[in-house]
């Protein structure tokens, strides 16, 4: 009896030792994203309430999201949102990566410098660079609208743009690009054929990460935009003004479902190509 | 410099006759395998293999043929539709050589291309560039700080020192008759020491005078390093003809197949002798630490070095 007992006494000794689960950290991470996703769950219940309420929840239905599709302000508004998204981030894309090949490539004070202003604008409060561009956009003359929010949001998503993608330029091995001009390829070649494919997971991170932030951006598209059709974000904020209205729980858990899309497509698209990951970044790995 | 990353400061660069000093990486007939090696990780084997044809604009089944044969070369062809990233060291290192190999250049640079590989599979590797060489019949610049690899690899061999080329012959000239003190001390092991040639022998700091015969080119009393390789030194049959000295065995490093003893003649200079521990030789009784010895060496296997 003692004989059988006695490995069962070390593994608990074991256990109440090193190997002990740690359930105070787990309790406490759990209160943590309860709290986190309590409203997110919430405004994701609400839109399928059968009542105007956005406190009781009675009954079940889908008028709010039928609401919302014969609501052709707000689909406006998430038509423009979607567009200048898009556009923004490829524009971004295009000059980030541009940049971070050439901060960590150029060497001496040039680099350094450009480096350090490049981090300026995601310390700068975003009220002072929305205040900043509408005196701008005013002061030459612009018309605001469409045009005005893309540039604005694309000034502001580089920054993001390039400090993600710039490790990965850092970690690159050069001479993987070596290798393609020796191999007879073109600088443009070596580029195109070697070193962004190469960097192609961590453009495809920015790209997810800075499309979310200008889709949901409100301070920046709030004063470059102008009258109709305004960015989605904008137009909810001035329809809660008027009292709020449970479409926006609609808008909301869409807007919510396609962000889960999007991520998706992020982390699969790279293994299509038969490489893991492509939200490393976002995920801290 | 050879694959035109660099420009050389001064002279210029001939290949095959003509000058490429000037010309860019792509336009040159060089390839090379690079240290890292460098493989294109979001291609295939086959893909990257096929990478410098393309740019070549091979016509495809030209290409398809000779991947493949590049392939079957360094013996992947089993692996060709695998990504680099999947292979072990050692595959990774062929790839990078087919890589290479495939377009034919007029000279292959490899640069230190074995430096990753655990000593095992480098021996095995070194084999088989020597094979995978005569069977191309290409020209490999193989570059390495390797002094045994550079041995066991070469027809030519070049020690560079500072920038400068020190020695340049077959791997028996440079280990045998090593052009500078540099050379004799990079290139294996080698006993140093400093002298004065004075009438057909080298008068060392101790008073002793080695004889090293007559050298032409030599001023008297000019001040030269005397060089013996260890294992050209005997401790034991010593004949007439030898150049001899004596000193105390201060320590004895067993090595398997070696012995080295190292003697400390009576000026304080110690000398490095290896024995092979063959059957006879550890037979014999051996000298233990401490022990006055007398050691031998033939006058020609002495160098005077300037």
């Amino acid at each position: 009896m003692s004989a059988t007992r006695r490995p069962a006494a070390t593994a608990r000794r074991r256990r109440r030792g090193v190997e002990r689960k740690p359930l105070f950290a787990f309790a406490c991470t759990a209160v943590f994203f309860f709290l986190l996703y309590l409203p997110i769950g919430a405004v994701a219940l609400f839109s399928f309430n059968g009542q105007k309420s956005l406190v009781v929840m009675k009954g079940f239905s889908l008028r709010w999201y039928r609401a919302f599709f014969h609501d052709q302000q707000l689909l406006a508004s998430l038509r423009m949102s979607l567009e200048v998204s898009t556009l923004a981030t490829a524009c971004a894309l295009v000059i980030g990566v541009g940049l971070a090949l050439g901060l960590v490539r150029s060497r001496g004070r040039v680099g350094s410098y450009a480096a350090f202003i490049m981090l300026v604008p995601l310390i700068t409060p975003e009220i002072v660079t929305g205040v900043g561009s509408l005196t701008l956009f005013k002061g030459i003359g612009m018309t605001l609208g469409f045009g005005t929010v893309t540039l604005a949001e694309v000034t502001f998503s580089i920054s993001y743009v390039t400090v993600i993608l710039r490790s990965r330029v850092a970690a690159l091995n050069p001479e993987t690009e070596e290798a393609a001009l020796d191999l007879g390829a073109t600088r443009w070649q070596a580029l195109r054929l070697v070193t962004l494919p190469a960097l192609l997971p961590a453009i495809i991170s920015a790209g997810v990460l800075v499309f979310a932030m200008i889709f949901d951006d409100f301070v920046l598209a709030f004063f470059t935009t102008g009258v109709s059709p305004e960015p989605l974000a904008v137009n909810i904020y001035s329809q809660i003004r008027l009292g709020v209205q449970p479409t926006i729980n609609a808008v909301g858990t869409l807007m919510l479902l396609g962000s889960l899309a999007l991520i998706a497509l992020a982390i699969v698209v790279p293994r299509l190509f038969g490489r893991t990951g492509g939200l490393e970044i976002l995920t801290g790995d | 410099m050879i694959g035109g990353f660099a420009d050389p400061t001064e002279g210029s660069i001939l290949l095959a006759g003509h000058d490429v000093t000037g010309l860019p990486p792509n336009k040159r007939d060089v390839n090379t395998v690079f240290q890292s090696y460098a493989l294109f990780d979001h291609l295939s084997v086959a893909d990257n293999i096929a990478f410098g044809l393309k740019r070549r604009r091979v016509e495809k089944q030209e290409l398809r043929r000779r991947v493949a044969e590049a392939l079957e070369l360094v013996q992947l062809a089993h692996l060709a539709t695998r990504k680099p990233r999947t292979l072990s060291g050692g595959q990774r290192q062929r790839v990078a050589l087919a890589r290479a190999l495939v377009n034919r250049p007029a000279v292959l640079l490899l640069d230190e291309p074995l430096g990753a590989l655990d000593l095992k599979l480098r021996r095995q590797m070194q084999i088989e560039l020597k094979q995978i060489q005569r069977e191309v019949g290409i020209t490999f610049v193989f570059v390495t700080h390797d002094q045994d690899e550079a041995l066991t690899m070469s027809d030519r061999l070049a020690v560079m020192n500072g920038g400068v080329i020190e020695h340049c012959g077959t791997p028996e000239d440079v280990y045998e008759r090593p052009a500078t003190r540099f050379v004799a001390s990079f290139i294996g092991t080698s006993n140093l020491m400093p002298g004065v040639y004075r009438n057909g022998s080298v008068v060392l700091e101790s008073g002793q005078a080695v004889p090293v015969g007559r050298r032409a080119g030599l001023a008297e009393g000019a001040e030269v390093s005397l060089s013996i390789r260890p294992e050209k030194i005997w401790l034991s049959e010593l004949t007439p003809g030898m150049a001899r000295a004596t000193g105390v065995l201060r320590d004895t490093v067993y090595c398997g197949a070696t012995t080295t003893y190292l003697v400390e003649l009576a000026a304080g200079t110690t000398l490095a002798v290896l024995e092979q521990n063959t059957a006879r030789s550890r037979m014999e009784d051996r000298w233990s630490n401490g022990q006055q010895v007398e050691l031998g060496w033939l006058p020609e296997h002495s160098l005077v070095l300037g």
